[in-house]
């Protein structure tokens, strides 16, 4: 089993003496997510915010934040950065805000627990900025990505798991997903609110080869309470490539299911 | 002649007449369903109404049921114009036009129409009223009115 470097022969926590390891460029990058309700994700991107701009806003917080990582992590050292970059991406499938972060310094030990901490520092100030419109946000997926430099060499996350998590954030560099045929589920109206978001997609791999519009609806309903409570109404209509079908009704790859209460116009 | 819109800006009903009827001289009757928006609903004191729809299904759901609507009446035109987002009370809503040669296959089309438009077309209102905002919900009494259509036809 690998040693934990912060327990000495005596159990006891301590700070590595690290004056003997050479002088190497290393750098790492990690990142986080934030999921949030559509509207509040527009809102950010679109720059609408009271608070102003909140990106900008979460971007200098992770860069202090990597700063003052020595003073958070008990044992952790102090290090001399030499570059910090956070960084925000729009995921419409989450939904919500992933954020990176990479640290860089010519020095002695890793730089994964700045990476990590500037990061967790970001989405908290997402969440402090956003926190009026949306209470909902959950902070999540915080981890390294990527490693370079030092004695055990580079380490990427993305050539461990890409195999098997479709759709997993990849590296910086590499952050094309693997497509895979994925159905289109849309709310509307009281639905939309009630579920708390205006669409989800569903990969049909998770689903199995005859897919009607029960399959879909069993396939909400397992995925969170919120979900199976608004779809024990079976009131709600539904609409397959936008024509009212019934729930006996096939659907395909790449189709666009609707699902809303019964109509109030004119 | 099939005309659809869905806008958030106000029409005129007469603009819209006068489109149907210029340049033709075998229109016998125009028959115009107007809707406006009331102050009163399922609460006494509605201060506004949020109109939600689904894009793209709204206007070929409303091609549809004039299409079906000139299956079954003799129809020189139609005309359905619906508007989305915010309204106050007073403010237009809706707007079916129909023309044909004789009045009753006009009034009968309207009236076909806006019964489907009430049940098919993917609109939700949410009324704004002073003690807070709620969806409308759907009447058993537009659904019934939709039946008597269907029957009809067996």
């Amino acid at each position: 089993m690998t040693k934990l470097t912060h327990i000495d022969s005596k159990g006891q926590a301590h700070m590595v003496d690290v004056s003997d390891k050479a002088l190497t460029a290393r750098s790492a990058t990690a990142c986080a997510s934030i999921k949030m309700r559509p509207e509040t994700l527009e809102m950010i991107m679109t720059e609408r915010h009271a608070k102003g701009d909140v990106l900008a806003t979460a971007r200098i917080a992770g860069i202090q934040a990597a700063k003052r990582t020595s003073d958070l992590i008990p044992l952790c050292h102090p290090l001399m950065l030499s570059k910090v970059s956070v960084e925000f991406e729009a995921d419409p499938e989450l939904p919500g805000m992933r954020v990176y972060a990479t640290c860089k310094l010519a020095g002695q030990t890793g730089v994964e627990m700045e990476a990590l901490t500037s990061v967790s520092v970001a989405a908290l100030t997402l969440y402090d900025m956003c926190k009026a419109v949306d209470k909902h946000m959950v902070i999540g997926e915080i981890q390294v990505l990527e490693k370079r430099g030092g004695k055990s060499g580079d380490w990427c996350l993305s050539s461990e798991v890409s195999a098997v998590i479709l759709d997993s954030t990849a590296t910086s560099s590499s952050r094309a997903r693997v497509s895979a045929p994925e159905i289109r589920v849309r709310f509307f109206a009281h639905l939309r609110e009630q579920v708390q978001r205006d669409e989800c997609l569903i990969n049909c791999q998770d689903l199995p080869d005859e897919v009607t519009v029960s399959v879909i609806i069993q396939w909400l309903t397992a995925q969170d309470a919120c979900l199976a409570q608004a779809f024990a109404n079976d009131s709600l209509l539904v609409a397959v490539n936008q024509t009212m079908v019934d729930r006996n009704a096939q659907v395909q790859p790449g189709d666009e299911v609707a699902f809303f209460p019964p109509v109030t116009g004119g | 002649m099939i005309r659809i819109r869905v806008q958030p800006e106000v029409f005129n009903a007469g603009q819209e007449i006068e489109a149907i009827t210029c340049d033709r001289r075998d229109v016998g009757a125009v028959v115009n369903f107007l809707g406006y928006v009331r102050d009163f609903n399922e609460r006494p004191d509605v201060v506004a109404l949020t109109l939600e729809h689904y894009p793209g299904m709204t206007e070929q759901s409303l091609h549809e049921i004039a299409e079906s609507a000139q299956a079954r009446w003799p129809l020189h035109a139609i005309t359905i114009i619906h508007r989305i987002g915010r309204l106050t009370p007073g403010d237009p809503i809706v707007l079916v036009a129909v023309a044909s040669a004789h009045r009753q296959a006009a009034f009968d089309a309207c009236n076909f129409v806006m019964d489907y438009l009430k049940t098919q077309a993917p609109f939700w209102k949410k009324e704004h009223s002073r003690s807070g905002d709620y969806w409308v919900a759907a009447r058993h009494s537009d659904s019934d009115a939709v039946r008597r259509w269907e029957n009809a036809n067996e």
